[in-house]
């Protein structure tokens, strides 16, 4: 018998998801988060789950973990003491920014306080040219003196080393790390070229910052949470999950600590891409809602689309740019500051707004009786009938109803000369227009067709919008999956291990030859197959994807031009040029330059093999398939016939394979319903899916 | 007449605005990834508005250079005059980059496409993007005609119904020196505009629109009503500013009143110096456009752009003056002198509005290397560097800001890649930043060493250097600024050749204070010490506060 446990925490709850590979069934199990130490929360749970399914500890082989820890920790300023080392003449690098505005009208605007203050940055003597040669060898009696002198005087506990243009040349940062190694050996030490090889010294700077910021934090964590699970007895492996979809064996997670970030979300979207190819479907919009932020990210040919770029806690109200930028691989998902908790208020405009403010968790919306008086989305969809007051959280907490009115009359429909039906409805409406906005801009950026697509729903409140959003962007189908608010905890149990890089070096396209191709990809490709070779990934079993970023000299945008798997680098070059117009027309569709090319951005993955779900996987509890699946009626209101209609509500988990439920209808599940509107279908499939097709409706 | 609009409830409304600003930014930002302009993509000098049949600019898109949102409605209203509905047909489309119908100087192609609807103009589509060349003596303020600084297009009709029109690619083609890069710009404004046309007709199949006027007026009347209570609420009266600014030879006065009278504003510049023979002259266009961005900082800072926001001012500039140029004067560097409109406008303010206006900021220095790159060969590229951001009541301005304008800074390892000089440091400046209860952002010191083993051409168009930037309400003016070669101090508008070897230090001033430093919170000032941002000698002279050497407190 073979066993495998997904664990997500997350703000408020720690999700698990025990995977019988032998019986392809899912346990899952929730419980609150232990904020002053998450790993107790976990060990608890595991121990909790594995109990009750009465299996043995030590027949569990992997534990996949993905956590907001490290997430939490900069948004919060929890981290450790961390000094940083940088070349002389550039210890303001992190004060300085990017010397842009993100709001040219805000004259108020602000910016985060780096994460290492400026008194705990030292300058040493060292300089390298653009090219890598060295023009200043590196003071390393200077780089002693600095270190014992921010131990001693501030009491650091890590130590960023940012040095100019280490990501060609990492000799000077190797160098004073050995020192520090050898002479420090209790300091944690982050180099720039090591976390992420690129170009731009504030990014790359900053982002090596966070990792020292955070890595006594997350090394103390995951010790503990080894520890304690090796004296429980579990003799499997810890893996951690990534932001970009990947993850890591403890030991490296312990390492490069800041590629936790998201790491939640990311498996929500890992998981969109499984259901997307366990039904056939390449092109997916998967679609995450939940108490404070919806997320969206693109699925293409099975996999989620990437990205290099994330910003982590806006400082000035959640305006974009407002953040630390943080540069590694992520999945690329927007997020939209729209969620069960976001509150509608009224804008500078006199119009409605729903978010980003959030009631979070405490007091959360004025229905929860917790002493929160601002109207929230929840309060709107409890009005508007798609949730039931005794039905939220599977019966576990009762609404109030009366409450949600009267926030929602007070802060919205009295101020705005409206009826309390038609602010609920608005409110309802109006997040769902902002995540189609923001849906369809970050679509067309990517040159994503999402009216061929499919949309995956979940989290707590994706399903209740998803139908709506999904007609106003015309995707014809939806799938809900079972387990909507435990979708990222499946997740974990379905990531690959795997490992990215990528480092910038600018050359001409007419300068490349085959040599120095396969010169500039052999340490990239080495680094990250070895993180996967050390976790015992059969060297057969390891695939190696490159990418190129590319562009036309002069033009200030790069596209990403995935290479086809071979190491014929002769062939690799000759059909460049064609690889990239391939690429730029599906961004650009303006047409093509008759300009030369250059590269700018060189990338390597190694993933390992995917862990499987099996193919008709089962959930407890869900499809008894006794029929009596229709639990109660309740009116609810739809803009379709702008009113209330008597809406039958069934329960997701009495439903039966081949099921046929037409709109207006309300399915629900634990920690999610589905709203399905008057005159749309949905269907239960063999794996007890929903799926919508809404064909070519508007 | 117009359907589905009359109804326009605060849900309904807010749903179609944001629709619409989306669409606008979609499309901006499909024009920003194909730009070749370095200045397109680093500042976002670009924008696309829609605007209803009548030529009022209705949304915006988010990101785009401020002046835009000035200039963009007095072009449509040159454009409505030219090329009346009845002579235009579907796939039409009409090109300027006149400085005085467009935005000041000839390097910003304006591109303007009508939105046909049931056989009518339903709407225009208008995008603006700063072109990589336009001609002439090149970008900078050397001109002393409009003649020498480049190509000039009229509004005129670059493409007749579909139909390209050739042979005024040619020309341009022939007049620029990246006739590839001007041309590709040019091209990309024509597919953005189309885009952007196919975008407006579905976004009024799908809300049922037979035009866009109703919803202009809906929009612009909301942002309307809010500006004009907020204006209610300012001291009304009549405020004076006159500020000086360093021109080419002498100094140059600008001057203004501002009229606070109801709920409306009057802004005139009359008492304002007189043009001069090189690039610095800014046509009313751009004049107007920088005094309704100052205003719509202090006014609707929180509103999207559009023309109702600016409706309740009005702006006068006596024709001949520098902020009212006239043919032939030269405008290529237009900015340089217009720029320092929002510090005028905001000082004038500063008892209309205390609470909202800013102390000066340490503005921009933009320069331009020319020069040989061992590796890489000739280039020719700007630098961009920013000085403190002025406070505003109770709130310190941000270290090395930008404003008005918002270039961002090349990143070091870019700059050396591409020029293959030598940055030696790039630090802030302590004690630059104007002291105040709320103080500054601090200025910044860089060092270049020409490294290239060629002669090294720098064009320089500094300001603030004779002026600093002026704190407010008792607050300190902010340190000035200073370009040397080998530490020797150089003029700072002109040319310089730096011989291998040679350093050039540019110096950049911080932003003015707000209040007076005496009532600073201690806490902040002994942070300041702590940091480096202020030393102990600055600490106990302008704030009168002695920080101990374990950056306890003394007495004072």
């Amino acid at each position: 018998m073979v066993y495998r446990i997904g664990v997500d925490i997350g703000g408020t709850f720690t999700d698990f998801a025990l995977f019988d590979e032998a019986g392809a069934r899912l346990s899952v199990h929730k419980q609150l988060t232990t904020p002053d130490d998450p790993s107790r929360a976990v060990l608890e749970g595991i121990a909790s789950l594995v109990g009750r399914s009465g299996i043995k500890f030590d027949a569990v082989e992997a534990v996949s973990h993905g956590t907001t820890l490290v997430t939490n920790a900069l948004i919060e300023r929890k981290g450790a003491r961390a000094g940083m080392l940088v070349t002389a003449g550039f210890r303001d690098v992190l004060d300085m920014g990017l010397e842009r505005r993100y709001d040219v009208f805000d004259l108020r605007l602000a910016f985060p306080d780096p994460l290492i203050a400026r008194r705990l940055r030292r300058e040493v003597k060292e300089r390298l040219r653009h090219d890598g040669t060295i023009i200043e060898p590196l003071d390393l009696n200077g780089v002693r003196i600095a270190v014992a002198d921010l131990i001693e005087h501030e009491r650091i506990e890590a130590l960023a080393i940012c040095f100019l243009h280490a990501f060609t040349n990492p000799a000077h940062e190797d160098l004073a790390r050995r020192l520090v190694a050898a002479e420090f050996p209790d300091l944690f030490v982050s180099t720039s070229a090591d976390i992420f090889p690129n170009a731009r010294e504030f990014e790359r700077w900053t982002t090596t910052s966070m990792n020292a910021y955070v890595q006594p934090m997350a090394d103390r964590y995951l010790a503990r949470l080894e520890d304690g699970l090796s004296s429980s007895g579990f003799r499997g492996r810890l893996y951690i999950m990534t932001s970009s979809g990947g993850t890591l064996e403890a030991g490296a997670a312990r390492h490069y600590p800041v590629r936790m970030l998201e790491s939640g979300p990311a498996a929500g979207a890992l998981m969109s891409a499984h259901h997307g190819r366990a039904l056939g479907l390449a092109q997916l919009l998967s679609f995450d809602m939940g108490g404070t932020t919806a997320k969206g990210a693109l699925v293409r040919g099975g996999a989620p689309l990437k990205s290099y770029e994330l910003e982590v806690g806006r400082v000035h109200e959640f305006k974009r740019g407002s953040g630390l930028p943080a540069r590694i691989p992520v999945i690329d998902m927007i997020e939209i500051g729209a969620g069960g908790g976001s509150i509608a208020e009224i804008d500078a405009r006199r119009l409605i707004r729903v978010g980003p403010r959030s009631a979070g968790a405490r007091p959360g919306p004025a229905c929860y009786a917790q002493g929160g008086t601002a109207a929230t989305l929840t309060d709107a969809n409890l009005v508007l009938g798609y949730l039931g007051a005794g039905s939220f959280l599977g019966g576990a907490m009762a609404l109030d109803q009366p409450a949600a009115e009267h926030a929602i009359t007070e802060s919205i429909a009295t101020p705005l000369g409206l009826d309390l039906v038609r602010a609920a409805s608005g409110i309802h409406a109006i997040v769902s227009e902002d995540v189609a906005r923001a849906f369809r801009i970050h679509a067309s950026e990517r040159g994503f067709d999402y009216r061929q697509c499919t949309m995956v729903a979940f989290g707590g409140s994706g399903p209740l919008h998803a139908l709506g959003i999904a007609k106003k962007l015309r995707i014809p189908r939806v799938v809900f999956p079972m387990g909507a608010g435990v979708m990222s905890a499946f997740g974990l149990l379905v990531s690959p291990l795997g490992f990215e890089t990528a480092r910038t070096k600018r050359i001409a396209l007419s300068a490349l030859t085959p040599e120095s191709m396969a010169d500039t990809f052999a340490p990239l490709m080495a680094q990250t197959r070895g993180f996967l070779e050390r976790a015992n990934v059969p060297p057969e079993h390891i695939a190696i994807r490159l990418k190129l970023d590319m562009r036309y000299v002069g033009q200030g945008y790069e596209i990403e031009v995935p290479l086809p798997p071979s190491t014929d680098w002769a062939a690799l070059l000759a059909a460049l040029p064609a690889l990239f117009r391939t690429e730029y027309a599906k961004t650009f569709p303006l047409g093509v330059l008759d300009e030369p090319l250059e590269i700018l951005g060189w990338k390597a993955e190694a993933l390992g093999p995917e862990p499987s779900l099996g193919e008709s996987l089962k959930i407890d509890g869900a499809g008894r398939g006794t029929g009596g699946a229709l639990k109660a009626r309740r009116p609810a209101f739809f803009a379709e016939t702008g009113d209330y209609v008597d809406c039958p509500v069934y329960d997701r988990y009495g439903l039966k394979p081949g099921e046929t439920i037409t709109g207006p209808a309300l399915v629900e599940e634990r920690e999610s319903t589905a709203v399905i509107g008057p005159g749309d279908r949905v269907t239960v499939d063999p794996a007890l899916n929903l799926i919508a097709e809404l064909g070519e409706a508007r | 007449m117009t359907r589905g609009v009359q109804q326009l409830d605060a849900i309904s409304l807010a749903i179609m605005w944001d629709r619409l600003v989306a669409l606008t930014d979609e499309i901006v930002s499909t024009l920003v990834r194909t730009s070749f302009s370095t200045i397109v993509r680093e500042s976002y000098d670009l924008t696309v508005v829609v605007v209803d049949t009548e030529g009022r600019l209705m949304a915006q898109g988010s990101i785009s250079a401020p002046p835009f949102i000035g200039t963009a409605p007095l072009t449509m209203k040159h454009v409505l005059r030219r090329f009346p509905p009845e002579t235009l047909a579907p796939g039409d489309v009409i090109i300027t980059n006149d400085p005085w119908q467009g935005t000041g100087h000839l390097y910003d192609v304006n591109v303007v496409r009508p939105v046909f609807r049931k056989g009518r103009i339903a709407g225009y589509t208008l995008s603006i993007t700063h072109l990589p060349d336009i001609g002439g003596v090149g970008f900078g303020a050397s001109a002393a005609e409009i003649f020498h600084e480049g190509l000039r297009i009229p509004l005129r009709k670059i493409v007749s119904a579909g139909v390209l029109d050739e042979s005024l690619l040619d020309l341009i083609r022939a007049n620029v020196r990246v006739p590839e890069q001007v041309i590709g710009d040019v091209m990309a404004n024509l597919t953005a505009n189309e885009v952007g046309g196919r975008m407006l007709t579905e976004f009024m199949d799908e809300y049922g629109l037979d035009d866009l006027n109703a919803l202009s007026a809906a929009i612009r009347g909301q942002a309307e009503r809010v500006t004009r209570e907020r204006i209610r609420a300012m001291r009304p009266g009549r405020y004076t500013n006159r500020i000086q600014i360093e021109g080419i030879d002498a100094p140059i006065t600008l001057a203004c009143a501002i009229d606070i009278e109801g709920d409306g504003v009057t802004i005139d510049f009359a008492g304002t110096g007189a043009c001069v023979p090189r690039g610095i002259n800014v046509p009313y266009c751009y004049t107007n456009a920088m005094s309704l961005y100052s205003m719509k900082c202090l006014t609707s800072w929180d509103l999207p752009n559009n023309e109702g926001a600016t409706a309740p001012i009005k702006v006068i500039a006596p024709k001949g003056c520098i902020l009212n140029a006239q043919p032939p004067f030269p405008t290529g560097g237009r900015h340089s002198t217009g720029h320092f409109v929002s510090p005028l406008v905001f000082g004038a303010m500063k008892d209309a509005a205390p609470d909202l206006v800013q102390s000066d900021t340490g503005m921009i220095d933009i320069l331009n290397f020319r020069g040989t790159n061992r590796d890489r060969g000739e280039f020719s590229t700007m630098w961009f560097s920013a000085g403190g951001f002025g406070a505003v009541k109770g709130h310190d301005g941000p270290n090395v800001t930008p404003g008005p304008s918002n270039m961002a800074v090349v990143p070091v390892e870019i700059w050396e890649d591409v020029t293959g000089t030598l940055i030696e440091r790039k630090t802030l400046l302590a004690d630059s930043a104007g002291a105040g209860e709320a103080r500054g952002g601090l200025g910044q010191e860089v060092v270049f060493r020409n490294d290239t083993g060629h002669p090294l051409t720098v064009f320089s168009m500094a300001n603030r250097t004779e002026f600093p930037p002026l704190g407010f309400h008792d607050g300190r003016d902010g340190a000035r600024r200073a370009h040397l070669i080998n530490g020797k101090p150089i003029h700072p508008k002109g040319q310089n050749v730096l011989a291998p070897g040679d350093r050039l230090t540019l110096r950049q001033p911080g932003g003015g204070g707000f209040g007076d430093p005496k009532r600073r919170a201690r806490d902040k000032i002994t942070r300041d010490v702590a940091e480096g941002f202020v030393s102990r000698e600055a600490a106990l002279h302008d704030y009168g506060v002695v920080i101990a050497d374990d950056l306890g407190e003394a007495a004072e």
